[in-house]
């Protein structure tokens, strides 16, 4: 199979990125910000993002000493092949965990406003197989329907939110500091696991044209999706004010009260399969670079036929908890746990590339 | 790749088979019965409320020319239930189709069970049913709302929904009622500082109601006959804690959707006293209002200061008076005046009204305190609801008078 | 697929017995076979005895001979043609006139003959082919050499307007069933002597020809090679028309959707071939293959080029919108009407209940059940002998739909869903895309049945990412789009002529640039 004929060009990867990342502002993310820190909550991806800016500088830094080499052959090189396996497995596992709760996440949310009586495992298997189907096209294929798709994604969110501010009134947002600038500070951790999927997407560089394109565009994408999410939870608190603690997931409770003139009251169904192709391009990026860390811990050569397992376990796993509340639980650990062990574990490579003298390597390289 | 094709058709052929026998969500349309109006009463039982459901007819109506049939356009249920989502499946003990709350319109609580304590959480409940919407109305009646359903009887709207549709916009419209949609409603009362409103209506009119001024009516007060329905919709009801308390004419609501820029109203016709008139005349104006109203707050000190600037732009549309607008401005500025201070009086009178008998204001002013502070707790501190009663309310309307109409010179024939 | 294995072998077993290859019989044709590959002899009676048998002449009645002798050389000769595919009068003036009235002893065949020699064979399967084409072939008595005169006239019909690719402004010329007629038509479009036709003979039996044009200094010679490789490993006895050729040497034939452009317009293969694709052309298909053929060369009409740019543009909207409405009106109906009830204007949901309460089927059935009679209609509207035609096509659409509103069969609004998507399929230009539209749009109408929009959707997705994943000879079918090649940007909207500066990169020309700058 010549998967690896294409690479990826900057405009495919930014698009993935942004449609992996930006899709966190339309689940239940901005609630959940809202929960810590109530009206506050829009500050939490700039600030938490001007946080997480230091450990993906380093990790960029780190790895442009290794020009072409995914992000886990880098650790493989820099700490040894036992420390990076056990890194290496962390990151897989917690991956893992995410992807289950994720893919469990939006179906539960189909199942609430579109589909109600359907049973979960139908709407669970065909998103799975429609991932999978993408997934084991490669990754160059992800991005050129990303590409193609990323027009009107980014339409149909600025035409909802356009929509929407005829009933928010800015004003929700102050008290500015919200609950104080200490919850605020406490609340670091919790958005520094929004940035966590920048770390991995690192695995991605050997497909990509040149290492600056993956610099440029990871630089890119990061500085978009912070606008956007930011923007989004800022859109949601002026719309719905103190609601926000009860609605789970308020990207969907907007579309369905939006609407065009007095002829077309709802246009959720316009919303809808925008909002689900970017769905299924996010889970298919994701299962994809799972598939790639699973294929490299093992050392599997032809990890592409790994996909439809992985994409079985998940399923088997996001089954288990039995109703939405179960799935928020879950979630909130590994929302604490995830962003801080992937900045740590930039640190961690930089730390080690310095002391090795990587560094001095690379400088004494290009100075001959 | 043979044998892989060949079993992939065959796994292509199973899923035709799930494809065409249709599942779960599937519904025909026309298998399902659609509620337009839904209306809450006290049921004599504890825990119970009474549950009355207006079902519209999709045959009548609706097709152009041919098909028309004899039946009748609209079935009104009434029966008791514990909440309004398990009372779907127990109209089905009547209705023959399924039951549908996709094209809700607007929900009716009587009066009484308004001032219910129970109110509230009966209100919550209906939001967790899927099909209910929040763009529906809200809605309270003066009578018990299965009454209402079954007086309402409009002539020239066959169709249910539409009725509703077009009474409610155009009452918005002229600021005649408040808009309570379900989401302005749950928004103001999940804010908790401020009073929610909802409109007011009724099917019965009152016996030899008073004249009043042209909008100082609430439901039911305006002696309209003639060959019509009496349902009327004017004024709206406070509720203060979940509960409601007062009611607003339709003058004070038309106050308080001028004071809050999240209403969309269009414009609207008043009459005011004229000044030039000594025999108490009123001239017809049209109100304007094209921008936001500016609050100023001053927090510090021991009462808190609000100044509230009304932009207006007024069209004077009659000249009972006969005064000469054209000649001298002295004319033109002494009506400026007048009104602004007539405004002014009706404003502040009726802001003291709220601090004193509402005990809340009525339209979303706490938000506007909001950026006065840095933190949730200051804000907590501050305790809106107390500081409200207090604080010193001055009104600014900034009148702009931009049409005297299409007669500039007095008719010669009218009387002085 | 290797993983798959250990499954595959029982089911092999179980195959091979249930398929079996059927048995028969053949003749073998081997003495035959070694006569053709043999040379001609010097004996003159010898050469008219051996293709007297190779022809069954007197049984085949076209196949003249000719004998005469040459009096000037002293020899016989004979001149062997066909009669049905030569011009009888070339033969007669250029040739034998020239040969009886030559005075002069010494001077040889070629220089005796005015009519243009084609070539001098000794092979009796070359001879064959040669006369089989439509040359004359002359033997003469003691020379071991037979000549070949280029005398072919066949008749066909002359340059029409095009029938299924209809635009109001641009040429109306479309490809004939002569070859020599449509190289012709693009070589007057492009007078470069870089234009080279090539010539391939494709089939054992038939010996049918393939002719390739392309611009020497602007294809890329892997792809040239390429396809020169493919069409020398067929190996079947007849391709008797361009579309069958098509399906030989397609990628994936099984696919629905085209990856090779199929178009009866010079005009367009003219435009391809200056953009650096390569053409193929086959006697007897009034047609042209132009590849490698990506989405947009399929989707695009050369309409949108020859108006104005704010009305392509406004053309090319409307085919885009089409497209759209073609694929998925009937299923965005069914879907919304199922499962999304709420998104309906109340207005619109109260009629179309109200229509809809008598008609006994469910919506799917109603749907399926018209979109079938509709492609019905369209195909008979095709064959229809042309007097009664039009009258099929008013009673057909019309009242038969009218019809059958008032027989409760189905309701009124069925019949604008399935209409719109119907008429708005004609839009789309190419015959084999046309296809492949209206069978996806059944698959989504299924699709939506079975889970509504997320149906759709999923269908939408897993479709997006085929084409995608289609390549037409290693081009990627959304490129230029994705992945990115340079180009001149001409996708869904069209730029002003002065702004296409560059060939599609994926076709790696040797000459990127159409326009310098300034």
């Amino acid at each position: 199979m010549k998967q690896q004929q294409e690479k990826l060009g900057i405009r495919e990867y930014v698009c993935i990125a942004f449609l992996m990342i930006g899709m966190k502002g339309t689940e239940d993310t901005p609630s959940m910000l809202f929960s810590h820190v109530q009206n506050a909550a829009w500050m939490i991806p700039l600030l938490s993002g001007g946080l997480f800016f230091i450990p993906l500088f380093l990790l960029l830094k780190t790895l442009s000493l290794f020009e072409d080499k995914n992000l886990f052959e880098v650790i493989q090189l820099l700490l040894g092949k036992y420390i990076a396996f056990f890194i290496s497995f962390i990151i897989f596992c917690l991956n893992t965990y995410a992807i289950s709760l994720d893919t469990r996440t939006y179906t539960n949310i189909i199942r609430a406003y579109y589909f109600t009586t359907t049973p979960i495992l139908v709407l669970y298997g065909i998103l799975m197989v429609v991932c999978v189907y993408a997934a084991k096209k490669g990754i160059q294929r992800i991005g050129s329907i990303s590409y193609i798709l990323i027009f009107y994604v980014a339409l149909s969110f600025f035409f909802a939110f356009w929509l929407s501010m005829k009933d928010s009134q800015f004003e929700s947002i102050f008290p500015i500091w919200g609950p104080g600038t200490l919850e605020l500070l406490k609340a670091g951790p919790l958005g520094i696991g929004l940035w966590g999927e920048f770390f991995i997407l690192a695995s991605l560089i050997s497909f990509m044209t040149s290492f600056k394109d993956f610099r440029n565009g990871t630089w890119i994408a990061f500085g978009c999706v912070v606008i956007q999410l930011s923007l989004a939870t800022m859109l949601f608190i002026a719309l719905f004010d103190k609601g926000l603690s009860v609605i789970g997931y308020p990207f969907h409770v907007a579309i369905r009260y939006i609407s065009i003139g007095e002829f077309l009251p709802n246009i959720e169904t316009l919303f809808f399969p925008i909002w689900l192709s970017a769905a299924f391009i996010r889970f298919a990026a994701f299962l994809f670079i799972n598939a790639l860390i699973f294929g490299h811990l093992f050392n599997i050569k032809e990890y592409q036929y790994l996909i439809p397992s992985l994409a079985t376990i998940y399923l088997l796993i996001g089954m288990i908890p039995e109703t939405p509340i179960d799935v928020a639980l879950l979630k909130e650990p590994l929302r604490y746990v995830a962003g801080p062990t992937f900045a740590a574990i930039s640190i961690i490579l930089w730390l080690s590339a310095w002391f090795k003298g990587e560094f001095k390597h690379a400088k004494n390289k290009k100075n001959m | 790749m043979q044998k892989i094709k060949k079993t992939c058709n065959l796994l292509l052929l199973l899923s035709m088979v799930f494809l065409l026998s249709g599942c779960w969500d599937r519904a025909e349309l026309e298998n399902k019965s659609y509620v337009i109006g839904l209306g809450i009463d006290r049921s004599k039982d504890e825990g119970k409320i009474k549950v009355t459901m207006l079902i519209a007819n999709p045959e009548v109506g609706s097709v152009q020319g041919g098909g028309g049939s004899n039946e009748k356009p609209r079935e009104i249920i009434t029966f008791d239930a514990i909440d309004v989502i398990t009372a779907k499946s127990t109209a089905n003990a009547v209705i023959s189709r399924e039951i549908s709350y996709e094209l809700l319109k607007v929900i009716i609580v009587s009066e009484e069970f308004a001032r219910d304590k129970r109110f509230l959480p009966t209100l919550y409940t209906s939001l967790h049913d899927k099909e209910i919407r929040l763009d529906t109305f809200l809605a309270v009646c003066k009578e018990k709302a299965y009454e209402y359903f079954q007086n309402n009887r409009p002539r020239l709207e066959t169709r249910p929904h539409k009725y509703f549709q077009y009474m409610i916009e155009h009452g918005i419209d002229n600021g005649y009622i408040a808009d309570s949609t379900l989401f302005r409603f749950i928004k103001t009362i999940e804010r908790g500082t401020d009073l929610a409103l909802a409109m007011y209506t009724t099917a019965e009119r009152e016996k030899n109601p008073p004249i009043k001024g042209e909008d100082e009516y609430i439901a039911g007060q305006l002696n309209a006959f003639g060959e019509l329905d009496d349902t009327q919709f004017i004024g709206s009801a406070v509720f203060r804690n979940g509960v409601m308390t007062q009611i607003l004419t339709g003058q004070e609501t038309r106050m308080v959707n001028i004071l809050d820029d999240t209403v969309d109203i269009h414009d609207i016709l008043i009459n005011m006293p004229d000044p030039f008139s000594e025999r108490q005349q009123q001239i017809a104006a049209r109100i304007l209002k094209t921008e936001n109203n500016t609050f100023k707050m001053d927090m510090k000190g021991a009462k808190p200061k609000i100044t509230i600037t009304i932009p207006l732009k007024f069209e004077i549309m009659s000249n009972p008076s006969m005064v000469n607008y054209v000649k001298g401005g002295k004319n033109r500025q002494i009506l400026k005046k007048h009104i602004a201070a007539h405004m002014k009086t009706t404003f502040e009178s009726f802001l003291k009204n709220t601090q004193t008998k509402l005990k809340g204001s009525p339209f979303p002013l706490s938000r506007y305190a909001l950026k006065y502070f840095a933190t949730n707790q200051e804000f907590r501190d501050f305790n809106w609801e107390k500081s409200f009663l207090e604080a010193e309310i001055t009104v600014k309307p900034d009148i702009e008078i931009i049409d005297f109409g299409k007669q500039l010179m007095p008719q010669k024939g009218g009387s002085k | 697929m290797r993983k798959k294995r250990s499954l595959i072998k029982p089911l092999k077993l179980l195959s091979k017995t249930f398929n079996t290859q059927p048995h028969f019989v053949e003749q073998s044709n081997q003495q035959e076979i070694e006569i053709k590959k043999q040379k001609i002899s010097r004996n003159y009676k010898k050469n008219l005895e051996t293709f007297k048998t190779l022809y069954s002449i007197p049984d085949n009645i076209d196949v003249k001979t000719r004998e005469f002798t040459i009096a000037s050389l002293n020899r016989q000769a004979l001149v062997i043609y066909l009669s049905t595919m030569t011009k009888l009068a070339y033969i007669q003036t250029g040739i034998i006139d020239d040969l009886v009235e030559n005075q002069d002893p010494d001077r040889s065949i070629p220089d005796i003959v005015s009519h243009p020699l084609v070539r001098t064979v000794e092979v009796i399967e070359d001879i064959l082919q040669g006369i089989n084409s439509g040359s004359a072939a002359l033997f003469v008595d003691g020379d071991n050499k037979c000549y070949l005169f280029d005398t072919v006239e066949i008749k066909s019909r002359g340059i029409e307007p095009p029938k299924n690719e209809v635009i109001v402004k641009g040429t109306k010329e479309a490809f004939t069933e002569k070859v020599i007629d449509n190289i012709a038509l693009i070589r007057k479009k492009i007078k470069n002597e870089n234009l080279i036709v090539e010539f391939k003979v494709v089939s054992k039996r038939s010996r049918n020809d393939v002719f390739l044009v392309y611009e020497k200094d602007l294809v890329d010679g892997e792809l040239l090679q390429t396809i020169k490789d493919k069409l020398e490993s067929l190996d079947t006895d007849s391709i008797a028309d361009l579309s069958i050729l098509e399906q030989y040497i397609e990628e994936r034939p099984r696919s629905l959707f085209p990856t090779i452009l199929y178009t009866e317009r010079p005009d367009r293969a003219a435009s391809f071939i200056e953009e650096g694709h390569i053409t193929l052309l086959m006697d007897n298909s009034p047609s042209c293959l132009v590849l490698p053929a990506t989405f947009w060369s399929i989707f695009h009409s050369p309409e949108d080029h020859y108006l104005r740019t704010p009305y392509g543009n406004f053309i090319r909207l409307l085919r885009i919108i089409a497209l759209f409405v073609a694929l998925f009106t009937s299923s965005f109906y069914i879907a919304i009407t199922n499962f999304h009830v709420g998104m309906i204007p109340p207005d619109l949901l109260m009629a179309i209940a109200g229509t809809r309460e008598r008609v006994p089927f469910p919506s799917i059935i109603e749907v399926l059940m018209m979109e079938l009679a509709f492609e019905l209609i369209r195909e008979a509207g095709l064959r229809v002998p042309s007097p009664i035609g039009p009258t099929i096509g008013i009673v057909g659409a019309l009242i038969l739909g009218q019809a059958a509103v008032q027989a409760n069969i189905i309701s009124p609004i069925i019949i604008i869903v399935v209409a719109l998507s119907g008429l708005s399929s004609f839009i789309i230009i190419d015959v084999s895309f046309n296809f492949a539209i209206r069978m996806t749009r059944f698959l989504l109408i299924l699709s939506a049945g079975f889970l509504g929009i997320y149906g759709i959707t999923a269908v939408l997705i897993i479709g997006l990412f085929y084409l995608g994943s289609l390549k037409s000879f290693g081009t990627p079918y959304f490129a230029p789009m994705t992945p990115y090649f340079l180009s001149s940007r001409d996708l869904l909207i069209r730029h002003v002529p002065m702004k296409d500066r560059f060939r599609p990169g994926y076709l790696k020309p040797k000459d990127v640039v159409r326009r310098r700058k300034g």
